[in-house]
């Protein structure tokens, strides 16, 4: 039944060894995303803080679905253009994706069909949490800006429950901004 | 022993692909260090016995080929080289 010799099939088990050592499962964030994202997000909280506390008019909400498609827009395009230079894609990747979706899909449900719940302040609270774990998810991948950043998230969260309400707003923003803009730039930077 | 794994470039594919999603032609070549020519043979073999899947598409208009490895090939895999190293211990 055997047509392999020992000496064969030990380099046989070198190479499988050697190839999957080298396959270490690392996950590939795109710094780019969590910027503009971190961004986009931190700039509706406050916006919609400023325009509650009377410091903006009403009308500057209009730039919300505007700063939302533009952020969304640069997803697309920017997937798009890394798509082909992508030439393989890991199990945990796919992984990282769902939970990613996942994720962002119920925060906006949450926000787009249970906005008489989540009013107000609570609505940029359910994106803080979702931004949180996305973080801590890559965070507990090994990385250890994700876990720093998730745990800025999740402190502004907490600091926004407790300040006066008029400022919970602009914690929750400034959240978005460092923890998930923050590590944006982060990744960028590791890039480098 | 899987017949087929005994090649030492399919048994490589394979080992490429089990903790990826999905690996580009181009890339597993580059991997294995193997020509266009030999890797496409051998593929095609993994691919009609059903333990990896081909998938063809155009990216920014540019042909990509790209696999997967099924469960049928992550089986046959793990028998294969639980055997090879049977194989090591019971000739030492």
């Amino acid at each position: 039944m055997e047509r392999i010799g020992t000496s064969e099939a030990r380099d046989h088990i070198e190479m499988v060894n050697r190839i999957l050592a080298e396959s270490q499962q690392r996950l590939c964030t795109g710094g780019e995303y969590f910027l503009v994202w971190g961004i986009g997000s931190a700039f509706v909280t406050i916006l919609f803080a400023l325009e509650n506390n009377g410091l903006v008019p009403g009308a500057a909400l209009w730039s919300v679905p505007v700063v939302l498609a533009l952020c969304a827009l640069f997803s697309i395009y920017r997937s798009r253009a890394t798509r082909a230079a992508l030439a393989r894609s890991s199990l945990l990747q796919r992984e990282f994706f769902n939970v990613l979706w996942l994720t962002i899909g119920l925060a906006f449900v949450a926000n787009a069909a249970a906005y008489r719940i989540f009013a107000g302040v609570a609505s940029a609270a359910v994106w803080s949490i979702a931004e949180a774990i996305v973080l801590l998810y890559i965070g507990m991948h090994g990385n250890r800006r994700a876990q720093i950043a998730g745990v800025l998230v999740v402190v502004s969260l907490i600091a926004a429950n407790f300040v006066a309400p008029p400022l919970a707003g602009y914690v929750l923003g400034a959240g978005m901004l460092v923890g998930y803009g923050g590590f944006g730039v982060g990744e960028l930077l590791a890039r480098e | 022993m899987d017949e087929l794994l005994l090649s030492k470039v399919r048994l490589g594919v394979v080992a490429e692909l089990l903790n990826f999603d999905w690996i580009a032609f181009s890339e597993l070549a580059r991997s294995l260090e193997v020509s266009n020519g030999n890797l496409g043979a051998h593929l095609s073999k993994l691919v009609d016995a059903g333990y990896v899947e081909e998938e063809k598409s155009f990216v920014n208009r540019r042909p990509l080929t790209r696999y997967r490895l099924t469960g049928r090939g992550r089986d046959a895999f793990t028998s294969h080289v639980a055997q090879l190293q049977s194989l090591l211990a019971s000739a030492n």
